[in-house]
């Protein structure tokens, strides 16, 4: 029994040793001037550029920058309660869409008073509207990605078919792919709701609409018909399952690279991680990339601007440091560096390199220009959240249910959930 | 623990006349440490989540720290919410389903571990044990993978035995089959929990009784029922006991597995819950249907406490 | 393993163990060949062939069972050793070359070691302050009489429905004004008392199981009543004490959305952060998943093990002073 007793209080001195260490350094951590401490999300930013930047930074101002990867598994939770601790967290990187939310909760320092300093004029003016908030600025826009259509050039050319430059020529490959090979024409999961805003947006459409200071859900529309009949056309060239978005099963590497299929739509880091599977797989895969064609020749297809800003945390430990390496992460000369390691859109044109013709990048963008983005409404954030009420009326529409009370459920939905902050 | 007191030898119910101060606080020196440790720690968070059920708290409120008082609106919203009631029915049918899998396989399980030989057991405990122990983010993912649509292992098993249309067949395809698979889920990962402890339990049992038993010819269902079963009682009443309150707050097994879905038909209370409140950071309302849950659980356990008070008053 | 100790070992599983249910024409016989355990002792052929029925169903159910519950864990297993393309298929891949490379993957993370290290010190410190303390507690409401007893003991069954997934924020906030985020020892503090109303609940009940009169019978051998309850009392209590601290175990060792909102310094995180960290936005690293799972559960598989000897060694000390 004595030797047990000697293990429990061994233990419990082990436990008050440790969680002193622990607490103090935490308690420490944030309020000092000799680091700053700096969250991005698990695969944003490649490792290189970081720690060039860094100790770039790290050199000027003599301070130590703590970069901390956050995983996206209860990220909200993460970021809400760090936002209401001081000096957890001095810069962070933030989804757009999810900007206002936070913007909103007073969580994200006011940075209209440097905005000349960060490049304001420089940036894309379709980005814009996600930094900004009520008429103040409360982020840096930092990257942005859109999708594309990937498509296997060979089995395009043994189909005869040719890149559309309108939906219906579009449909027309699909159906030349499907009569004259094996491949699935295209894969396209019942829930891509990415996908399914661009074709709303196209129709003049959107998700809600303001009307005075609260926002309605807007699916039950003719604008909103439209799109979902356009994505159940495309839907019925797909074996995929009706109930699955592009992530579960992940199409990049989880679907592709089993399957036959022609066409897909994805992000570019989901064309490498297919190229990439498809060559450990033993298979070829020699991708093309063209924009998603608009209902005329004359225009592209919307695109949804996914992408993310940095923010300074109103409750940073050091908002004068945590500024200045914003600044200098948003650069003109770290973006472009930025742009050469990753696939992604930096936030301006000066930071854009030179795209080879017929890459994805160089299709991006073309794009951009028809990109758009969800209901900047700081309840948007509450939409996507499982489960998405837009999603499920996808599924429903295109199992057969009736549109109009399908899109009647989803937009009460919306219309409640929009309108919490 | 205070080892020195005074009047060790005396057994409890020994009366004596002139207990020391000592013998009369020995068993509130006991239970204090216990009952502190609840109390700061538990009773401090029960009493905060009353709190806020009664504000509007959300990210706002939790990142500004301010608090906005609302009274009883977040019960008010509950309450008049159609769905809670709905899922509130479904929450106990769910419950009383996966109850009785759980405590009939698993007392057969217990039962089977007494039966076996060292070795068998052995290798049936280890594998109990090891479905206790994983993990929850494995196990979900496993079963999604088990039964998923495209890539799913009962798919294949299914065409493999020459069953068609099992190509694409989609096991969630609605909430009872989602619930279904989601007690599958939970039965899997809470039979061990009764099994072993049966099987703990009945081991301090001494072994003689059976043998007694059996030499007086007495069939294995007589023995279950004239011997383990009176001596097992408090086990069998605190165990289902405690499956009720788990399987009642079980919320990850359901969850991950479709988010509720489809068309939150699926949905239990603590999933609702989580739905309404936490996903979409409305805490207070989150804490208003946690509260309703615990009130709802008391007073349906109501008839259990007084089972196991008057177990306890047997007993002592 | 040589062919003549395979067999030995099949035969030893299929002959050991009581028998199974005995047939109506012979019970008594059936008892005692049973005992015996030789399996030599059968009297006609009939009554042999039907005793050899009775030893082997409860073995093949229980392979059977065995089997059922461990696919799920054998899947992950597997799964933590295939290549990337072989994890998800539609046709599921049952025969490949293993590869330690998912393992690698997992463990070269930064700062694994501190997850584990934080692992072991919380989960350890929470079982061990939970076994300590409702030792004590499930003593006095067993084995006293005291006025608030039947109170404690409703207190204990109310906070076994305490619902934690949903007291996650209300801890966060208490946490946070207490300036106590970021602290093992808070963690650990969460962890016992989430174990505790279980433990003291479980101890309680083998405590009370444990006939009165051993107790007594030492004490008039002249033992203290502390010595009658270590020297008797407690030795008889090892399963218990084996189930509730693997309950324990268990609980804390794989506990997620706490740690995740009050531990945001990767100095403080656990291993359950750690586990979730490869599923991310740019695809699921399934096989990185599955390792790290397979890493998390083995320390469990390894306690009971280690526990399961003490136990059988623990009731036989008990039966012997008994």
């Amino acid at each position: 029994m004595k030797r047990k007793l000697i293990a429990a209080t061994g233990v419990a001195a082990m436990v008050a040793s440790v969680a002193a260490c622990g607490s103090g350094e935490g308690g420490s951590d944030g309020g000092s001037a000799d680091s700053i401490t700096v969250w991005l999300m698990q695969g944003s930013a490649p490792d290189e550029w970081l720690d060039e930047l860094n100790s770039a930074f790290e050199e000027e101002h003599d301070v130590k920058v703590n970069v901390e990867i956050q995983e996206w598994n209860g990220i909200q939770e993460r970021v809400t309660t760090a936002l209401s601790e001081d000096g957890t967290v001095d810069v962070l990187e933030v989804g757009n869409t999810q900007t206002p939310a936070f913007a909103d909760s007073t969580g994200l320092a006011d940075l209209t008073d440097i905005r000349g300093d960060l490049g304001y004029d420089d940036w894309y003016q379709s980005t814009l509207a996600t930094v900004e908030f009520d008429g103040a600025l409360y982020a840096a826009p930092w990257y942005t990605a859109n999708r594309a259509v990937i498509y296997d050039k060979d089995v395009w050319a043994e189909a005869g078919a040719e890149v559309p430059t309108t939906r219906e020529e579009w449909v027309e490959a699909l159906q030349l792919i499907e009569d004259n090979t094996e491949f699935e024409p295209i894969y396209m999961p019942g829930q891509n709701f990415y996908v399914f805003a661009g074709f709303v947006w196209d129709e003049g459409g959107d998700f809600a609409v303001e009307d005075g200071d609260a926002w309605a859900g807007a699916l039950n529309t003719p604008e909103g018909r439209a799109a979902m009949e356009f994505y159940a056309e495309l839907q019925s060239f797909s074996d995929s399952p009706t109930d699955n978005d592009e992530a579960s099963p992940q199409q990049a590497t989880e679907v592709i690279p089993q399957s036959q299929v022609a066409t897909w739509i994805g992000l570019p880091w989901q064309a490498e991680a297919a190229i990439e599977a498809l060559e450990e797989a033993g298979r070829d895969a020699d991708y093309g990339y063209f924009p998603i064609p608009g209902k005329t020749a004359d225009t592209l297809g919307s695109v949804f601007l996914g992408g993310s800003n940095l923010a300074v945390a109103e409750r940073a430990g050091d908002k004068e440091l945590a500024q200045e390496w914003l600044r200098m992460a948003t650069s003109a000369e770290w973006m472009t560096k930025f742009a050469e390691a990753t696939p992604m859109l930096p936030n301006q044109e000066a930071a854009l390199p030179e795209t080879e013709p017929g890459s994805f990048v160089e299709v991006m963008g073309e794009t951009a220009e028809y990109g758009d983005f969800f209901p900047l409404a700081p309840g948007w954030a509450n939409v996507e959240v499982v489960p998405n009420p837009i999603k499920e009326m996808m599924t429903a529409a295109l199992d057969g249910a009736d549109y109009e009370s399908a899109a009647t459920t989803a937009d009460a939905e919306i219309t409640e959930r929009i309108n919490r902050d | 623990m205070s080892a020195e007191t005074p009047d060790v030898v005396a057994p409890p119910d020994r009366k004596r006349g002139g207990k020391g101060l000592g013998t009369r606080l020995l068993p509130y020196l006991l239970i204090a440490p216990a009952l502190i440790a609840l109390g700061v720690v538990l009773g401090g968070a029960l009493f905060r989540n009353v709190l806020i059920s009664l504000q509007e708290f959300g990210r706002r409120q939790l990142i500004s720290r301010t608090t906005e008082w609302t009274g009883l609106d977040n019960y008010s919203e509950v309450l008049t919410n159609e769905r809670f009631w709905s899922t509130l029915l479904r929450t106990f049918v769910f419950m009383a389903a996966n109850v009785v899998l759980i405590m009939v396989i698993g007392t057969l399980c217990g039962l089977l571990l007494m039966r076996l030989g060292k070795r068998m057991r052995l290798v049936f405990s280890i594998s109990l044990v090891l479905a206790w122990a994983m993990p929850i983010i494995p196990s979900t993912t496993v079963f999604r993978w088990i039964f998923d649509t495209q890539f799913g292992l009962m798919n294949w098993l299914m065409r493999t035995l020459g069953f068609s249309g099992y190509e694409q067949h989609n096991w969630f395809d609605s909430g009872f089959s989602t619930l279904t698979i989601a007690s599958l889920l939970i039965v899997w990962m809470s039979v061990p929990f009764v099994a072993l402890n049966l099987y703990a339990g009945l081991t301090t049992v001494s072994g003689e009784i059976y043998e007694a038993a059996r030499m007086d010819g007495a069939s294995a269902w007589r023995i279950f029922w004239s011997i383990v079963l009176p001596i097992m009682k408090p086990f069998f009443l605190i165990t289902t006991f405690l499956e009720i309150i788990w399987v009642f707050k079980a919320f990850a097994q359901i969850y991950a597995l479709n988010g509720g879905g489809p068309n939150r038909s699926s949905e239990t209370l603590p999933v609702m819950a989580f739905v309404e409140g936490m996903g979409q950071q409305q805490y207070g309302v989150a804490a208003a249907i946690s509260v309703l849950t615990l009130l709802i659980l008391m007073v349906a356990m109501s008839f259990y406490f007084r089972l196991i008070l008057k177990q306890e008053k047997e007993q002592s | 393993m040589t062919p003549d100790k395979i067999t030995d070992r099949i035969s030893d599983v299929n002959i050991s163990g009581p028998g199974g249910a005995p047939p109506a024409g012979d019970p008594v016989r059936q008892t005692v060949a049973g005992t015996a355990r030789s399996g030599g002792t059968g009297g006609g052929a009939r009554a042999l062939r039907a005793k050899r029925f009775g030893k082997i169903w409860p073995n093949v159910t229980a392979l059977l069972l065995s089997l059922l519950f461990i696919f799920p864990v054998y899947w992950m297993f597997a799964s933590s050793l295939k290549p990337r393309g072989d994890i998800l298929t539609r046709d599921p891949v049952f025969f490949f070359i293993p590869t330690l490379e998912n393992y690698t993957r997992a463990i070269e993370v930064d700062l694994f070691w501190t997850y584990v290290r934080n692992s072991l010190v919380v989960t350890l410190g929470a079982v061990f302050l939970a076994l300590l303390v409702a030792l004590a507690a499930g003593f006095a409401i067993a084995r006293m009489k005291f006025r608030g007893r039947r109170g404690m003991v409703l207190v204990v069954m109310m906070a076994q429905m305490a619902p934690w997934e949903v007291l996650i924020i209300v801890m966060y906030l208490n946490a946070r004004d207490l300036e106590m985020l970021n602290s093992i020892l808070t963690l650990t503090l969460i962890y016992f008392v989430m174990a505790l109303p279980f433990t003291l609940w479980t101890l309680r009940g083998f405590i009370a199981a444990v006939p009165r009169e051993l107790e007594e019978a030492a004490m008039i051998d002249g033992c203290t009543r502390t010595q009658a309850f270590f020297r008797v009392i407690f030795p008889l209590l090892a399963p218990g004490l084996m189930a509730t601290s693997i309950f324990g175990f268990i609980m804390a060792w794989n506990e997620f959305p706490m740690v995740l909102v009050l531990n945001k310094s990767p100095e403080a995180s656990t291993l359950p952060l750690w586990l979730a960290s490869f599923q991310t936005q740019f695809g699921n690293d399934w096989g990185a998943t599955m390792a790290a799972s397979m890493l998390v559960t083995l320390p469990v598989l390894i306690l009971f093990l280690i526990l399961q000897r003490r136990v059988t060694g623990g009731m036989s000390a008990g039966a012997v002073k008994g």
